[in-house]
């Protein structure tokens, strides 16, 4: 053997001759042609299960209704998508329990079986907010708290001890 | 039907030059991720081969049209994490949106699948319907054919039949199928031509 059949035992010969053919056919059916095969092809049983496959096999279409739901589903969740920067209007928090479809076609298709949809758990979408920012955020609020006179005669008699008390 | 693009690269362990796909729907993708609203493109593109998969597969309008629509919510809000793979360096491990997508279909498909409450229709039912749709001919032949057809699909494992489903309806090369199915290519090729042995041996045998 030689070429791409070198080294193959008769198995893979024969699924590589298979494959050949159906890039062949497949391909002038796309076109509307007759899929004139060349070189090696497979006998004539697969040959013919492949035509008819080819031939009737039909691919489906949903309803129009269906289409245009669908399209208008993920026309709001693109809305939703959009970040600040380019509406110009801060983040915000929004439920994903809606879609738990979406999360569960993620999931990995070889893991057990278990729900586990988000429902009421909120996201920040459109806003990004780290640790860091989280830590400086709250350094800020500590600061401005020790610094704010507070209305509060127990509070002001607190911070009092607090500064005067040795290190 | 959408084929995808093909770069010739030099890959002497297989026997000498073979073909590598290249994302054709890489600017529709750079679009949905600039802008989300123009997901539809790619949503419309492959509604039809979505729907088409998922209804072989589970058999069930109601149940195909819910798997599908899991498939491209997820796909829309990940897009951001769609990574594409199709330069020639990246081997069998190319990945195309379409396979990416059908990936998560496989994946909605599957899960669908374990929580089907509802009856199964029977793959003469499945048959029916598949066949109808070439009623609109008024081709009795043809509708018998397609109905003979689809049983002997329906007949086969769940992985070669899915392999032919995405060979045929989907018109995936094999590249694609191996990596929607996480097989290698070989195993790809080995998986259909057995399916289509079996096909033919059950469309040649008139006790079926």
């Amino acid at each position: 053997m030689t070429g791409a059949f070198a080294g193959r035992d008769a198995a893979e010969v024969d699924a590589l001759v298979t494959d050949r053919y159906l890039e062949t056919l497949l391909g002038a059916h796309a076109r509307g042609a007759d899929g004139g095969p060349s070189g090696a092809v497979p006998p004539d049983q697969i040959r013919s299960a492949a035509r008819r496959l080819a031939r009737d096999l039909p691919r489906l279409h949903p309803s129009f209704l269906f289409e245009e739901a669908l399209a208008a589903r993920l026309s709001e969740a693109a809305s939703r998508m959009l970040s600040p920067a380019s509406t110009g209007e801060p983040g915000r928090m929004v439920s994903l329990a809606d879609d738990a479809l979406a999360d569960d076609a993620l999931a990995d298709d070889d893991e057990p079986a278990h729900e586990h949809h988000l429902t009421g758990r909120p996201w920040l979408l459109g806003g990004a907010l780290t640790s860091a920012a989280l830590s400086l955020a709250g350094a800020a609020y500590v600061a401005w708290r020790l610094n704010r006179p507070s209305s509060d005669p127990l509070l002001r008699a607190a911070r009092v001890v607090a500064r005067t008390r040795p290190v | 039907m959408a084929r995808p693009a093909f770069w010739k690269v030099d890959r002497p362990e297989e026997g000498g030059p073979r073909l590598v796909h290249l994302d054709r729907d890489r600017r529709l993708v750079e679009a949905a991720l600039a802008d989300p609203a123009r997901f539809e493109a790619l949503y419309r593109k492959y509604l039809a081969q979505v729907y088409s998969y998922a209804f072989y597969e589970l058999g069930d309008h109601h149940e195909a049209e819910d798997a599908t629509e899991g498939a491209f919510l997820a796909a829309l809000a990940n897009l951001g994490r769609f990574e594409e793979r199709a330069r020639p360096a990246d081997g069998e491990g190319a990945s195309t949106f379409r396979v990416w997508l059908f990936q998560i279909a496989r994946n909605a498909v599957a899960q669908r699948r374990r929580r089907q409450r509802r009856r199964r229709e029977t793959p003469l039912e499945i048959a029916n319907g598949v066949a109808a749709t070439i009623d609109v001919e008024g081709d009795a032949v043809l509708h018998d054919s397609a109905a003979e057809a689809w049983r002997a699909v329906e007949r086969l494992p769940d992985d070669r039949r899915r392999a032919l489903i995405l060979r045929f309806v989907d018109e995936m090369s094999t590249a694609e199928i191996a990596g929607v199915l996480g097989r290698s290519e070989g195993a790809v090729r080995v998986l259909i031509h057995r399916a289509l042995r079996s096909v033919a041996r059950d469309l040649d045998d008139p006790s079926r």
